[in-house]
């Protein structure tokens, strides 16, 4: 059995199964069969995106949108922040006889700063959380999951019968199975 | 959802409940009996709002009578010369006199009853608005098209339905235009006054536009336009009808829909600003901005997304469209939402530009709306951006069709008040009120367009049965 010495989020980091499969379609039927039997699958591998998996498997709802929005807050009040200093404190200026205080020409800045700190701290996260911030790292269960293969991984909890998952998976147009024993690092 | 899962794909014949046929005639004839009330009690008196005293007797001697006389005060004063004293005195009390650029915001009347200017007014929001809306519905066909969409392809019969009601509203338009032009366009007016460069009155800027803002141009251009816009429709909506007795996966069709779509939008970029300048701008005849035609566009586009997200709920609470599920909704729900925030956008930098630049006859857009109608400024903002923006930004309001259908009939009654401040401060000056004519007015055009979309829903099937993209709509997914 290998060891498997990537990354993969995984809960207990147990033993998983690996199942391979060229055809989404008996993927996604095996999908609902696995799932139907209360196996949870830790995450599905596609070179190409399938409709309806992620719901299939129990994915939850991304955290992202909230993630965005704090970011989104942030940058306004940094942008608010920056020119209230700058125009109202530090050096004020009479631009047309407008007033030194709150006014329109803030709101472009505000606006502008919103969406850059939302469109960076979005990218940051979302690169951050599916740890690829510096490069991406090899994490391929199989070489071919990039490719045209669809890669199935479960993680083995107690008192599951691994040779019955492994024979559904079979039964289900898995091409090929395999075991990674997870290792702490 | 999966491929495993198949939905079976069928036509549905679209037939109008008694329910809905009772509904929209009882607001149409609602609206009819509040204008014709509305229209009763206008105090003759007025103008609709403001004072005014008929004199129509010959302008032209009359104004270069009464230029000689005026050579200190504003030029404007003299070429409109009939103007009433009430009506000045009026516009003093209320202190904008030295804010107009151009001289005051004077009130006059040319016709035997000023108090009809409010009707030709109302009339003109009504037609331009509808006009424009469902100008938006063919927009929104050809989109889909350009963009090569697939999603839409499901609920494509919508706009088919609603652009087919352009020729009613641009009509009324014509009409409202035809009547009341020189009380509507004070430049209409100056026209006839036949003004040389020296004559007392002689207004630089309206002569320096005379040669697009002219009785002609106002008829014929727009004519035309709608026509250019009709003509595309209606070739759109033969090759749709053609694609569903071909046989399957026969692309024709919709590859010369592509095509069609694509000329369409091409002219649509350049025309749809034309007619904003001609038939809305124009009430401020001095005054210009570069981004109205856009602005125009934002206001018309979120009310037409917002009628095919109600028409689609309602087809679907009916039972109707199989086929359409809440990613469609959700979708439907992302783009009010992103062209909500558009529209304020928009509406926030045509002000903002003319701020910065502090020039003074820029202002008078802005002075009788803003200074003198303030609660009706902050509440366009509020109802067209603010209220909507706020529900929109949740997942599950966008899902939830009752929500999002009380927003979208929201957003098509805000944007319809948009077009009609963007036409009654300029005309009526300080004052204006909304009355039971203007309520009355947009409940008439409201049904009629409810009635309009639902009975042409009845005329083919509503499924487009044979579109290449059906079956990607069908499994459209928006994702957990």
């Amino acid at each position: 059995m290998a060891i498997l010495d990537k990354n993969l989020s995984l809960r207990n980091r147990n033993k998983i199964l690996v199942g391979v499969w060229e055809d989404e379609d008996a993927l996604v039927d095996a999908a609902h069969a696995l799932v139907d039997k209360g196996i949870h699958i830790h995450d599905i591998y596609t070179p190409y995106p399938v409709h309806g998996l992620d719901r299939i498997i129990g994915v939850k709802r991304s955290k992202l949108a909230r993630v965005a929005f704090l970011c989104g807050l942030t940058g306004l009040i940094l942008m608010v922040t920056m020119i209230w200093y700058m125009y109202v404190i530090d050096w004020p200026i009479n631009i047309g006889n407008k007033p030194v205080r709150f006014t329109p020409s803030w709101i472009p800045v505000m606006f502008e700063g919103t969406v850059l700190c939302t469109a960076y701290g979005m990218g940051f996260f979302f690169f951050w959380r599916n740890r690829m911030l510096f490069a991406v790292k090899n994490d391929l269960l199989d070489d071919r999951q990039t490719d045209d293969r669809l890669v199935v991984a479960i993680e083995t909890v107690e008192g599951m019968n691994e040779a019955e998952v492994v024979e559904l998976m079979k039964s289900k147009g898995a091409v090929e199975t395999k075991e990674f024993q997870a290792v702490c690092k | 959802m999966g491929h495993g899962h198949h939905i079976e794909i069928k036509q549905e014949t679209f037939s109008m409940p008694a329910k809905a046929k009772n509904f929209t005639l009882i607001v149409m004839v609602i609206g009819l009996v509040l204008s014709g009330i509305g229209i009763a009690t206008i105090d003759h008196n007025t103008n609709g709002f403001v004072a005014v005293s008929a004199h129509h007797d010959a302008h032209t001697a009359e104004a270069k009578h009464e230029g000689d006389h005026a050579a200190g005060s504003a030029k404007h004063e003299a070429h409109e010369g009939h103007v009433a004293s009430s009506a000045e005195a009026a516009h003093e009390e209320h202190g904008n006199v030295e804010t107009e650029a151009f001289g005051p915001r004077v009130t006059y009347t040319s016709q035997d009853k000023p108090w009809a200017t409010r009707i030709w007014a109302n009339l003109l929001v009504a037609g331009y608005f509808f006009t424009m809306v469902s100008l938006c519905g063919l927009f929104w066909y050809a989109i889909q098209y350009a963009a090569n969409a697939g999603w839409s392809s499901s609920i494509k019969r919508v706009p088919e339905a609603i652009y087919t009601f352009i020729p009613v509203p641009f009509v009324v338009l014509l009409i409202a235009v035809f009547m009341g032009k020189n009380d509507l366009y004070h430049w209409a007016h100056y026209e006839h006054l036949h003004l040389g460069p020296n004559d007392a009155g002689y207004d630089k800027i309206l002569a320096g536009k005379a040669g697009f803002l002219n009785t002609p141009m106002l008829f014929i251009l727009p004519s035309v336009l709608v026509a250019i816009w009709l003509f595309l429709g209606s070739k759109l909506r033969a090759l749709s009808l053609a694609e569903d007795s071909a046989p399957k996966g026969d692309t024709t069709n919709f590859r010369k829909s592509i095509r069609l779509s694509a000329t369409f939008l091409v002219i649509f970029g350049f025309t749809i600003s034309i007619v904003a300048w001609l038939f809305i701008m124009s009430v401020d005849a001095h005054w210009y901005s570069t981004i109205f035609g856009i602005y125009n566009f934002a206001t018309s586009w979120v009310s037409a997304i917002s009628v095919i997200a109600v028409t689609v709920l309602y087809l679907k609470s009916q039972g109707y469209l199989g086929l359409v599920n809440k990613e469609h909704q959700h979708d439907l729900g992302k783009f009010m939402f992103a062209f909500t925030v558009f529209w304020a956008y928009i509406w926030l930098f045509q002000y903002l530009l003319i701020w910065y630049a502090h020039i003074p006859e820029e202002m008078m857009y802005y002075q009788p709306r803003f200074e003198n109608h303030k609660t009706m400024f902050l509440a366009n903002f509020f109802i067209n951006f603010a209220m909507p923006f706020l529900f929109l930004l949740m997942r599950s309001a966008k899902r939830n069709s009752n929500i999002l259908a009380v927003i979208g009939v929201m957003l098509v009654i805000g944007h319809y008040f948009d077009v009609w401040f963007m036409v009654f401060p300029g005309v009526f000056g300080n004052g204006i009120t909304i009355g039971l004519l203007e309520v009355g007015m947009f409940l008439t055009f409201a049904g009629l367009f409810a009635f309009w979309i639902l009975n042409n829903l009845q005329k083919r099937g509503l499924v487009a049965i044979n579109h290449p993209y059906l079956e990607e709509s069908v499994y459209h997914d928006t994702g957990v």
